[in-house]
């Protein structure tokens, strides 16, 4: 792994933030909003942002958290969907439109959009990882004759906590060739969808695995399930992505701390496909 | 050869203090390191030249133990970033041992290549000369031999000093060097002398192998016995030479601040502990595992080179006795099933 290289697309200080504005805040859910923004002078984006790419979002005087992010419109704006976890996300979620922040990026690899091209894409994400796949989902929309068939498939823990409801019900569904599946942990009076776990729903649905590719996210535990029932729907390593998380401080291969075996995930990951996951270290 | 009389030594840090900060290995009140040579105070303190390695390494030259980054103000929503704080200053570190010098080579790997320099880092170290000091007397604790580190010539150096009697011996070793041996030129005389011959080491220990057999032994139960005694106190990574990690703080008076940098440690549970509660590395024995593979693994996978450099300090400062060379023989010795 030596010979890896990485293109930098920072300036000279990678890990001086640039100082940027919040132009809107939504609730996506009781525990997640969605942060628009771009530069201070409003002259656009201070960096460009793949599918899968994440930014650190630096707070103060809180402290500084990599997130994914959740879709870049052109120059417009950066969108950055938050669950409220810890002391920086709740200080996070206090702000209002106005508010300057900081942010530095774009960190990591990003999903391999080309390399998918022709396939049919089949989604799977539970709670706040739909924010990371929407990107890809969006770049999908966006690049519509470049995929095969969509499916979508995702899961929360209840109906309230279901993010991005608009583009899951009502636009999304819309697109043509395209499934969007959505299912809830437990019952509920005014749900009449689907209820279960992301897992079970999914071999039920048994999307083909021929020319196709799984991307993966949620919490560790919905991927560990999901990962073992794609194996057994005949999906190979080399058709499944995920997007792995850790506690990060430099998100440039540094500080240390976000190492699977060789790996940063900074700066290597955070996109890895099943066979590249299946080489490091079973800390992931 | 060229030699400078150890007489002349004092006055030759004072000429080298002319043009950059001077950083000798000294005794300074109860702990020894790498401290300024302005700050030596005769009656107080006392050079370490002659010792093999002092408590601190002299990494904290280039990696500061806490850094500031930039300053901060704020005002209602609006935020400034009124200076980045580059310390370019030159430094020159007097003494290092090939051990040490090698611990900054591999920091240079991690903070200058892969994408990335790290610009407070690029500062400080473009301006910083390394004069090494050979060692021919193995310490008890030494086994620079097998991590790839030659004591006798130094890799990285820009000028080494070899101590023959009453001169060290003086070569210079780069263009930085040259710059270095300039400014003295006028101390440093012509004089052959006899070189002494490098001693025997008294550990024996082969790291051959060790990396690629690791790579099969990550969920070994050597790791449960190894890691029992370790109460995670993070000294080890404390006085290593090459350990980097850091973290990233904010400090923040009312509406003005900086962020700064600081050592941080693999052993601690909040370094790899995640916002939402989870942690890749919660048991002790998964931080212990995640060191002693990084030194030994992970870092010979990414750079072609260990992480470890045989200074022999963290066997001599755990409270615990745990010992890395016979960490390498249990994995040497390990039995793995293919």
């Amino acid at each position: 792994m030596t010979d890896k290289d990485h293109k930098c697309t920072c300036d000279e200080q990678p890990l001086v933030p640039t100082i940027v504005e919040v132009i809107d805040i939504i609730d996506r859910t009781p525990d997640i909003k969605s942060f628009f923004v771009r530069n201070a002078d409003g002259s656009g984006l201070p960096f460009q942002v793949a599918p899968g790419q994440c930014s650190m979002v630096s707070l103060l005087p809180v402290g500084e958290s990599m997130i994914s992010c959740t879709w870049q419109e052109g120059q417009e704006y950066q969108e950055y969907a938050i669950k409220r976890v810890g002391l920086m996300t709740d200080e996070l979620h206090r702000i209002e439109v106005g508010q300057k922040i900081g942010l530095r990026g774009p960190y990591g690899n990003g999903f391999p959009v080309d390399e998918c091209k022709g396939k049919d894409m089949v989604f799977i994400a539970g709670g706040i990882g739909l924010a990371p796949l929407r990107s890809f989902i969006k770049y999908c929309f966006k690049n519509r004759e470049d995929f095969g068939k969509i499916t979508i498939l995702y899961g929360s823990r209840s109906q309230a906590d279901l993010c991005f409801k608009e583009e899951l019900f009502d636009l999304w569904p819309k697109e043509p060739n395209t499934e969007v599946f959505v299912t809830i942990d437990n019952a509920e009076p005014e749900w009449d969808g689907h209820v279960g776990f992301v897992p079970a729903y999914l071999e039920e649905l048994n999307p083909s695995s021929n020319n196709a590719v799984a991307v993966v996210c949620g919490p560790p535990i919905m991927i560990k399930f999901v990962l073992q029932s794609l194996e057994k729907m005949g999906y190979s390593d080399d058709q499944v992505i995920t997007t792995l998380e850790m506690r990060m401080k430099c998100g440039i291969g540094k500080c240390g701390r976000c190492n699977i075996g060789n790996e940063f995930i900074c700066l290597d990951g955070p996109v890895y496909y099943l066979r590249q996951l299946r080489d490091l270290p079973a800390e992931w | 050869m060229k030699v400078l009389s150890k007489q002349r030594l004092e006055t030759a840090l004072n000429k080298l203090s002319e043009a950059a900060e001077v950083f000798v290995p000294m005794q300074k009140g109860g702990q020894s390191g790498f401290f300024s040579w302005q700050s030596f105070k005769n009656e107080q303190d006392e050079l370490m030249l002659d010792n093999l390695n002092v408590y601190q390494s002299p990494k904290g030259v280039v990696l500061p133990q806490t850094e500031k980054m930039y300053g901060i103000k704020t005002q209602g929503v609006e935020i400034n970033i009124d200076q980045v704080y580059e310390d370019d200053h030159p430094t020159l570190i007097f003494g290092a041992r090939a051990c040490d010098v090698k611990g900054i080579l591999a920091m240079d790997e991690v903070f200058l290549t892969r994408g990335y320099e790290d610009n407070f880092y690029k500062a400080r170290r473009s301006n910083n000369v390394i004069i090494a000091h050979a060692c021919y007397t193995p310490g008890d604790n030494c086994f620079c031999y097998a991590m790839e580190v030659n004591p006798v010539d130094p890799a990285g150096a820009d000028v080494i000093i070899r101590d023959s009697g009453d001169v060290y011996v003086w070569e210079t070793q780069s263009e930085k060097g040259e710059a270095v041996t300039a400014q003295i030129s006028d101390l440093l005389e012509d004089k052959d002398v006899k070189l002494p011959e490098l001693g025997s080491f008294k550990i024996d220990v082969d790291y051959t192998g060790v990396a690629e057999k690791l790579k099969t032994m990550f969920d070994h139960p050597l790791w449960d016995k190894i890691s029992e005694p370790c109460s995670n106190c993070g000294i080890c990574t404390y006085v290593c030479p090459s350990c980097y990690c850091f973290d990233i703080q904010v400090k923040m008076w009312g509406d003005e601040g900086y962020r700064f940098r600081a050592w941080d440690s693999c052993m601690y549970e909040e370094y790899s502990r995640e916002a939402g509660g989870g942690n890749p590395r919660g048991a002790a024995k998964e931080r212990f595992r995640q060191r002693f593979l990084h030194k030994l693994e992970f870092f010979q996978e990414r750079y072609g080179t260990p992480l470890c450099t045989g200074c022999g300090r963290c066997m001599v400062v755990c409270p615990n006795d745990i010992n890395i060379v016979r960490i390498i023989d249990a994995v040497k010795e390990a039995e793995v099933n293919d």
